[in-house]
């Protein structure tokens, strides 16, 4: 398995009149070919900012690619002009993304033929009635019925599960090597999201795509994602299979996810949820030391006096960035 | 740094939400960081100072008749020079000052109190009522205001208090529909449905719910309609139905210098360039509050 | 069912609210969203009934309808004894003291210019149930119940988190001591990690203050783990109802089984075991329902007949009801 993209101590931070805000603070992330790779945090950890990071998406200002590399195809995509030839031929073409809002994300006065032919027509310069076709035999392929006669409609007319199809034709129209979902299903409801993630996977199985889900929600990434990543405040404070993450988790704040949220088939009488204390931190002005302190219960006195640790490996693929070793403590 | 880890051990000592600034300092730090809206503020400011203080600062009575000294050019005893019957011009634009603003606040508040209370019980009604208020409003702004205050005017007479009262009517439209609109994107809220379900009365809900949540937009409004009253204000006096002589008037020293503008261009310009800066004194305040107060913006800036 | 009778503070019978379709500037009628078709369901004292579907399916209407924030079309809602279904606004009033509501947006629902204090207070002020001097003490100790720091009253909702703004919510919701409270998706706007913390909220407080929940959410996981009971609705009309263990165990219904199957759990190994039903095709307008039983066109069992009679909800074996002609 080759490393397709390679993000290395990638920092993003925004300048607010409050102060500065640490959205993406070190993180460094992998995606191998062919893979399903999960990015789950609360909103505001930075999940999604590293990810329009990475495809130099982010307003400047107020928002800042401190440091950081993004190797991508053996060029460093950090060093593209956000707005240059370079990274608009990889934006679409070689990395695509899908929203969260199937709602916002289709143009309102375009027709769904012009936004599913713009790309085609855009990066692989295919002549009007050419585009044409493709996007039908697209549109077949997500599983829109009456693709033909659909297509000359407006996004008003679908559904958003049905727009939220049409968006991924239109990512995996150029065949991309990496396709990032942003909170692809958060929109829509539970029989629609089963449906597109099944889609999803197999969509990328068939055009030999990795693929990377960000997400809120623990359980989406459970049967899909083949490695995940924990963020939390800015920062990876576990990575590992998905086996690993759902099954070991070590980090305290991992660990106090999976026990908070309740799971299917059971229900108070069988287990009590127990959620983790106090609030997720406000990243401006962020002391040096782990910022799930003051909501871990497994803190040590060397977690205050001590930066933020690294990760370090506690297995083939599983990393944590943790002072404590919570399989002693529990 | 190191202070902020000892303090650290209490789990809710710093994740606490900061407190957020407090919305009255964030709307005056926006407002005063667009210069524009200052400028327009100070134009505002000095038209206050004018009106109230014009005793002290006009160098002539207004209406003192100089029949020796008619149609003088700028000089150092006459600043602006003096009219056909020997005023002093720039005391009469000072004065005039009151009048202009006599009028706009009275008119706006007139027309605000009265357009708003309309549009708020349109809005919150509904139904019928909606229909019968806003078609009202809608026949009242399909005349256009100067013409509806040209027949007031002429009906009543001129004079400040019917001037106030032709205008008031003229601008009721504008606040009746300002209100209507934002009470009803204000009724989509949650909090009004939170509100109705614990049993809220109409009076209640309609003063403590949707006024207040209502009212950014309106002040915005409101400062942008105290200009175009003292626009409209202008109007009726250059055609002679507003402010009666020999009371000071811009509108009437316009159309009264006019006839002399290539000889005495002093007589008509400076009244105009007088509406000219304090309409767009309140242009621009209204700019920098609509910035300052709109919401979309709380918390980006 | 009428075993209970007496024990049941709410009793629906066959609920409908229709909202009307109009075009052109008479406003003619020309069809109905059906978004409530025909339920029926009745809630104990001190229980919690969970109502799980998908959006549209009138989950949030039927929650409206309780509060009677909307007029139903018809049937009957019975709370505490009296059928206020059809009262007049005026004498719904003072009975909505005894109801409370826990909306979705803690953003929304709460007045951004009116300090915490207000906020959580304005039951009583609007009932007459307080002195003004007495305010503040009776605020901090509805503060105290649901974990709020009493000197945060004079702030207002934006300086608040989104959790502590839930949090006062429900103090709001429990000012006048009611017995029913009506949830509407109250965590599903928050963060993952504080979700548990409302939730537990929520439970303790029932247990505290004797609360009757009806609880209304998407998420079945959720759902399963507060709810007694839980009913299930589809288009306007409630497909199954089961105690909350029973109908994760033995799920009757194959749109419960759709739904059950489409809940990603977070646990790998669980997950693929699990057979997942994918449905074909997207819920219908509730404008243009599908005859018969609503679900029969996406059905996997359906046959002729389902699409021609209604299914009734029939009694499978005690709180166990379903309405599918295949069961």
């Amino acid at each position: 398995m080759s490393v397709l993209l390679d993000v290395k101590n990638l920092r993003t931070h925004f300048h607010t009149h409050r102060g500065l805000v640490k959205a993406v603070d070190g993180v460094s992330f992998h995606i191998n070919e062919k893979e399903i790779v999960g990015l789950v945090g609360e909103s505001g950890c930075g999940k999604s900012v590293s990810m329009l990071s990475v495809m130099q998406l982010i307003a400047i200002p107020p928002g800042k690619i401190v440091s950081g590399s993004a190797m991508f195809d053996g060029h460093d995509l950090l060093k593209y002009k956000p707005k240059g030839d370079e990274m608009r031929a990889i934006r679409g073409a070689k990395i695509a993304m899908i929203f969260q809002e199937p709602m916002t994300s289709l143009n309102p006065v375009l027709t769904i033929a012009r936004q599913v032919t713009e790309t085609l027509e855009l990066h692989l310069k295919m002549d009007t009635q050419t585009a044409r076709k493709r996007a039908v035999e697209l549109l077949k392929l997500v599983g829109i019925p009456e693709a033909e006669s659909r297509l000359d409609n407006y996004p008003h007319q679908f559904s958003g599960g049905m727009r939220q199809r049409v968006m991924i034709a239109i990512a995996l129209s150029c065949n991309p090597k990496i396709l990032i979902a942003d909170e692809p299903t958060t929109a829509v409801d539970v029989t629609t999201q089963a449906q597109l993630l099944e889609l999803m996977q197999e969509m990328v199985n068939r055009f030999n795509t990795s693929l990377v889900i960000v997400t809120h929600n623990l359980g989406v990434v459970a049967r899909y994602a083949d490695r995940i990543y924990v963020m939390y405040a800015g920062r990876i404070v576990e990575s590992g299979l998905s086996e690993d993450i759902f099954l070991r988790p070590l980090h305290p704040y991992t660990i106090g996810l999976l026990k908070s949220v309740p799971q299917l088939g059971q229900t108070k009488s069988d287990r009590e949820l127990v959620p983790i204390s106090g609030l997720p931190p406000n990243l401006i002005d962020m002391p040096q030391n782990c910022a799930f302190l003051p909501r871990c219960s497994y803190h040590k006195e060397r977690c205050r006096l001590e930066p933020w640790p690294e990760l370090h490996a506690v297995g083939a693929q599983h990393y944590v960035s943790c002072y404590v070793d919570t399989r002693e403590t529990s | 740094m190191q202070n902020n880890v000892t303090n650290s051990v209490e789990p809710t000592a710093w994740s606490e939400v900061a407190p957020a600034q407090s919305e009255f300092r964030r709307v005056i730090r926006v407002f005063f960081s667009r210069k524009i809206a200052v400028v327009g503020l100070v134009l505002i400011v000095l038209l206050v100072i004018t009106a109230i203080f014009a005793p002290w600062l006009a160098p002539y009575p207004p209406n003192d008749i100089d029949m020796a000294n008619t149609l003088a050019k700028p000089s150092g005893d006459h600043w602006l020079g003096t009219d056909n019957l020997g005023r002093d011009v720039l005391s009469r634009i000072i004065y005039g000052a009151r009048t202009s603003l006599i009028i706009a606040v009275g008119a706006t508040a007139m027309s605000v109190v009265l357009g708003e209370i309309l549009g708020l019980i349109a809005a919150y009604f509904g139904g019928i009522v909606f229909q019968i208020i806003m078609r009202f409003i809608d026949a009242l702004m399909a005349v256009p205001m100067l013409l509806v205050a040209l027949i007031m005017a002429s009906l009543l007479g001129g004079g400040v208090k019917n001037v106030i009262l032709a205008l008031g009517v003229g601008m009721l439209s504008v606040h009746a529909r300002m209100m209507c609109a934002q009470a009803l994107s204000v009724k989509q809220n949650d909090y009004i449905l939170a509100a109705r379900s614990m049993g809220m009365g109409d009076m209640r809900m309609m003063i403590q719910e949707i006024v207040p949540n209502a009212f950014p937009a309106l002040v915005v409004v409101a400062t942008v309609g105290l200009g175009a009253v003292i626009l409209a204000e202008a109007g009726l006096s250059f055609l002679g139905v507003g402010v009666m002589p020999p009371y000071p008037a811009w509108g009437k020293m316009i159309s009264d210098g006019y006839k002399y503008i290539l000889s005495n261009p002093a007589l008509a310009f400076s009244p105009g360039i007088a509406i000219m800066l304090v309409v767009f004194g309140f242009n621009m305040m209204g700019d920098g509050l609509r910035d300052a107060l709109d919401p979309r913006l709380r918390g980006v800036v | 069912m009428n075993a209970h009778q007496n024990n049941n503070l709410i009793e629906i019978k066959n609920l409908k609210m229709y909202f009307p379709i109009t075009k052109g500037l008479l406003r003619r009628k020309v069809g109905d969203v059906k978004a409530v078709d025909d339920i029926s369901f009745d809630i104990k004292q001190n229980e919690t009934l969970g109502l799980v579907g998908e959006s549209g399916c009138g989950k949030t209407t039927t929650g409206r309808c309780i509060l009677r924030l909307y007029q139903p079309t018809s049937g009957s809602i019975v709370f505490n004894g009296t059928d206020i279904s059809s009262i007049p606004e005026k004498q719904v009033r003072p009975l909505r003291r005894h109801m409370g509501a826990i909306f979705q947006d803690p953003y929304g629902s709460l007045n951004p210019r009116q300090s915490a204090r207000t906020i959580a207070g304005m039951p009583l002020i609007v009932h007459h149930m307080i002195d003004k001097k007495d305010l503040d003490d009776k605020v901090a100790e509805l503060f105290n119940l649901v974990g709020l720091d009493s000197s945060m009253m004079d702030r207002v909702p934006h300086e608040f988190s989104g959790g502590q703004r839930q949090r006062l919510g429900i103090a709001r919701a429990l000012a006048c001591n009611p017995s029913l409270i009506v949830c509407d998706e109250p965590i599903s706007a928050l963060d993952v990690s504080i979700q548990a913390q409302i939730i537990n909220l929520l439970e303790k407080l029932q247990k505290s203050l004797g609360l009757t929940y009806l609880f209304i959410a998407h998420d079945l996981s959720v759902v399963q783990h507060i709810s007694d009971r839980v009913a299930v609705m589809y288009l306007g009309r409630i497909v199954e109802i089961a105690n909350s263990k029973e109908l994760y165990q033995s799920p009757l219904h194959p749109y419960t089984k759709a739904l059950l199957s489409a809940v990603p759990v977070p646990n790998p190994v669980r997950e693929r075991e699990r057979v997942r039903i994918v449905l074909k095709g997207e819920v219908p307008s509730p404008a243009h329902p599908p005859t018969g039983c609503h679900f029969h066109p996406r059905c996997s069992i359906a046959s002729a007949e389902c699409e021609e009679f209604i299914p009734p909800l029939n009694t499978i074996s005690g709180t166990h009801q379903v309405s599918c002609l295949k069961v």
